[in-house]
């Protein structure tokens, strides 16, 4: 389990931050945490699939799939926050994301 | 009454051009789209020439599709909605005002070219860059249409059938709205690997312009083309009801099958004059108010014959009265998307009352003996035409297509 600092806090949001303006063709001044990703950006579903690569990549995690899977339908992502809030969850409890809802 | 049907927009990209102005302009002008191949390194193949659509197409495409879309679309794909979108912007449709239960989208699909050729498929993208729906699905997705969309695929006669589809969904009441068409490139080496081992495929490689010759005596194969055409059929009641220009009207068609080879059409085009005949009858026309067949025309030597053969046995004495061309002699067989491009640019010839030429028309066939409106565009008013497309395994399709 790692130690979520405030410099990963930092990090992480500004890499999901760049990624949608990049993607979604945004300037990055347009997003905040309340910004919804369908709505607002026309985004999909298959950059939240890209985001955990990246960020399983980048802090070397160990998680599966179908783990985040299960989360998800129970904490269902909507804005950039929930994103963001999602992936400090995954990248601090790894393949353990599910107890949380224990 | 069923429905009359009528067209209210086409978006065409070709090797003559990213606009339906340009391309018609290059087509009465007789050019051809024809050059070596740059895709790819085609030194090593019997055929080294095609008909790509100009490099500027992907400035175009950026001007109407968001990066991100972009980047799960092949090239192709690309294309078909570009032109789908410059088709929806030439009707003047609002969906806003529209109910979008009834617009549904029908696209004629051979594949989607995630070959060899295609940059920049990932494990990410590669699912949608290759599912042969993709193509009306992103149509759908962009206008949020709730009719159905799905693909066709009648391999060279593909984007006729969906046209001949999306007439029947109107024609019974099931759409107001039917975005109808098909894009295409096999130009891979794979692709042209396989047709040359068929020999389908001309290897006068020097000059490439002058490689496709139909009806010619020198004919050696057909050369394979590239890009899309999009047409949005309308009820004719709907379209008039929001004041929409009306380029034409689809009066009938009729499709078949061969059931006789995968690749040779049926000996001496007997499955070829049926269609042709089907369509005349679905149309309830009379063979003489044929002013013009936009044929098949490959520039093999089957096809121009059976042909030939096929259009003489349906119209008899008049046949000689009719005049036919061959669009595939400047813009190449575009495969999937022949049926929609060659029924726009029938569309156009009713439009404009000019027939678009057979180019590279130097040696007449001594058995071929049909008006192939030979080398330049000819002035012509006229009302009713006809536009070909033959598939391998045996799928026929006639479209009649009427002035408005």
């Amino acid at each position: 389990m790692a130690t979520i600092t405030e410099t990963t806090k930092k990090e992480v949001k500004e890499i999901v931050y760049s990624f949608f303006a990049e993607e979604c063709e945004v300037d990055i001044g347009q997003i905040n945490d309340n910004t919804s990703i369908i709505k607002d950006l026309d985004g999909d579903s298959l950059m939240f699939l890209e985001l955990i690569e990246m960020f399983k990549k980048k802090y070397n995690l160990d998680i599966e799939l179908k783990v985040i899977g299960k989360y998800a339908v129970k904490h269902p992502v909507a804005t950039i926050g929930q994103l963001i809030e999602m992936q400090l969850l995954i990248i601090e409890y790894e393949n353990r994301l599910l107890e949380l809802d224990q | 009454m069923p429905n009359e049907v009528v067209i209210t927009g086409m978006g065409l990209i070709t090797s003559l051009g990213l606009s339906l102005e340009e391309n018609w302009k290059n087509l009465v002008a007789g050019k051809s789209g024809v050059k070596k191949i740059t895709h790819f390194d085609a030194s090593s193949l019997n055929t080294r020439f095609a008909a790509e659509v100009p490099p500027d197409f992907e400035e175009l495409s950026r001007t109407y599709i968001k990066k991100r879309a972009a980047s799960q679309m092949t090239r192709v794909t690309r294309m078909c909605v570009t032109a789908a979108k410059i088709a929806v912007a030439d009707a003047g449709l609002n969906f806003e005002l529209t109910d979008r239960t009834r617009c549904s989208v029908i696209m004629g699909v051979v594949n989607t070219g995630n070959s060899s050729a295609e940059k920049d498929t990932t494990p990410q993208n590669t699912v949608f860059k290759t599912m042969t729906n993709s193509m009306p699905a992103w149509i759908s997705l962009e206008y949020q249409l709730a009719g159905p969309n799905y693909a066709v695929n009648t391999a060279c006669a593909s984007s006729a059938y969906a046209i001949a589809f999306g007439y029947e969904m109107i024609r019974s009441g099931q759409s107001d709205i039917v975005i109808v068409g098909g894009a295409d490139s096999i130009i891979n080496f794979e692709e042209i690997q396989g047709f040359n081992a068929l020999y389908a495929l001309s290897v006068a490689n020097d000059p490439p312009e002058q490689a496709s010759k139909p009806f010619s005596r020198d004919r050696d194969g057909f050369v394979i083309g590239e890009g899309a055409g999009v047409l949005i059929l309308e009820s004719k009641s709907h379209a008039l009801a929001r004041n929409a220009a009306i380029h034409a009207e689809i009066a009938g068609y009729a499709l078949t099958s061969e059931g006789y080879n995968i690749m040779a059409p049926m000996k001496d085009g007997e499955g070829m004059a049926q269609t042709m005949e089907m369509a005349i009858k679905n149309a309830g026309i009379a063979k003489n108010e044929v002013g013009y067949i936009n044929a098949h025309g490959t520039s093999t030597e089957l096809n121009d014959r059976y042909e030939t053969m096929a259009i003489k046995k349906v119209f008899g004495d008049f046949a000689s009265q009719v005049p036919v061309s061959s669009s595939k002699s400047m813009l190449g067989h575009t495969i999937g998307a022949a049926g929609a491009i060659e029924a726009i640019i029938t569309v156009q010839s009713l439009k404009h009352g000019i027939l678009p030429p057979t180019i590279n028309y130097l040696q007449p066939d001594p058995d071929l003996d049909l008006d192939y409106v030979p080398n330049e565009a000819r002035k012509k008013d006229i009302r009713i035409a006809l536009s070909n497309s033959f598939g391998f395994g045996g799928h026929n399709a006639t479209l009649v297509i009427k002035k408005h």
